[in-house]
């Protein structure tokens, strides 16, 4: 996303990023109990990553965020005046980036092609850098782990194996077979 | 939701957040919402609608953990 800034900062694009609740708290950043709290675990997050993108802050009780749907890691794309065009549960830079391309050619061009805007969903597709994401729970604290492997085999018993319809069973694809359905 | 129950200090997680997500988060071709926001390198609060005034504004919710 910080190369994503980069190539559409002189395209009129702006990217900025809005510091949440902790997802993940661990021993080594907990979750926030005050203001300090989150500025201190915003700006080692700045350092850590060299985040070059304008960073906010929510207030505690996450307004923005929880109006905003309060997954940890969503990304919205806003057109001028507000128009929302772009709404994902996870942050995909392609992803992003091809929303974007679409965004500007529609602001660009819209006018002179008389085009106008209607409704539209689709699913996205990614890949999970899961060596990664490990790594960000192992820096936050032996908690964040332990946590998180618990969340896990508790889906694991709720959740039957990976069906034919739909796979890999990943957060935010809530689809399910009509077995899974009761048969509805 | 308190501001304590926002700022869990365990982990949980809940597949039901992004039923929530899809079904009740704002939609496209809706207008975005506004709330002020504090910027980190300045102290400075200032309102979202200003990012898209002039142009088009990549949002990314996020933390550290």
């Amino acid at each position: 996303m910080e190369d994503l800034h980069a190539r559409y900062a002189d395209r009129a694009v702006r990217s900025v990023f809005i510091y949440t609740h902790e997802a993940h708290p661990g021993e080594n950043y907990r979750h926030h109990t005050s203001m300090d709290d989150k500025r201190a675990n915003a700006q080692a997050f700045v350092d850590h990553s060299n985040i070059r993108r304008e960073m906010f802050l929510d207030d505690l009780d996450g307004s923005a965020h929880r109006t905003y749907g309060g997954l940890p890691n969503m990304t919205w794309i806003v057109g001028r005046g507000g128009f929302i065009h772009y709404k994902s549960a996870w942050t995909n830079s392609a992803d992003v980036e091809d929303a974007l391309n679409n965004v500007l050619d529609f602001q660009e061009n819209r006018i002179s092609n008389q085009w106008i805007p209607f409704y539209s969903e689709r699913s996205a597709w990614s890949t999970r850098p899961i060596d990664k994401f490990r790594e960000g729970l192992v820096r936050a604290g032996p908690q964040a782990v332990s946590d998180y492997e618990a969340m896990l085999e508790a889906n694991k018993a709720k959740r039957a194996a990976p069906s034919e319809d739909v796979a890999p069973r990943v957060p935010g694809n809530f689809y399910k077979t009509e077995e899974e359905d009761g048969g509805r | 939701m308190s501001a304590t129950d926002y700022n869990y200090d365990v982990f949980t997680g809940g597949q039901e957040d992004f039923l929530d997500f899809a079904m009740h988060a704002p939609k496209v071709t809706m207008r975005a919402p506004s709330f002020p926001v504090e910027e980190l390198s300045t102290g400075e609060t200032v309102e979202m609608k200003g990012f898209w005034k002039k142009g088009v504004t990549v949002i990314e919710f996020g933390s550290f953990t």
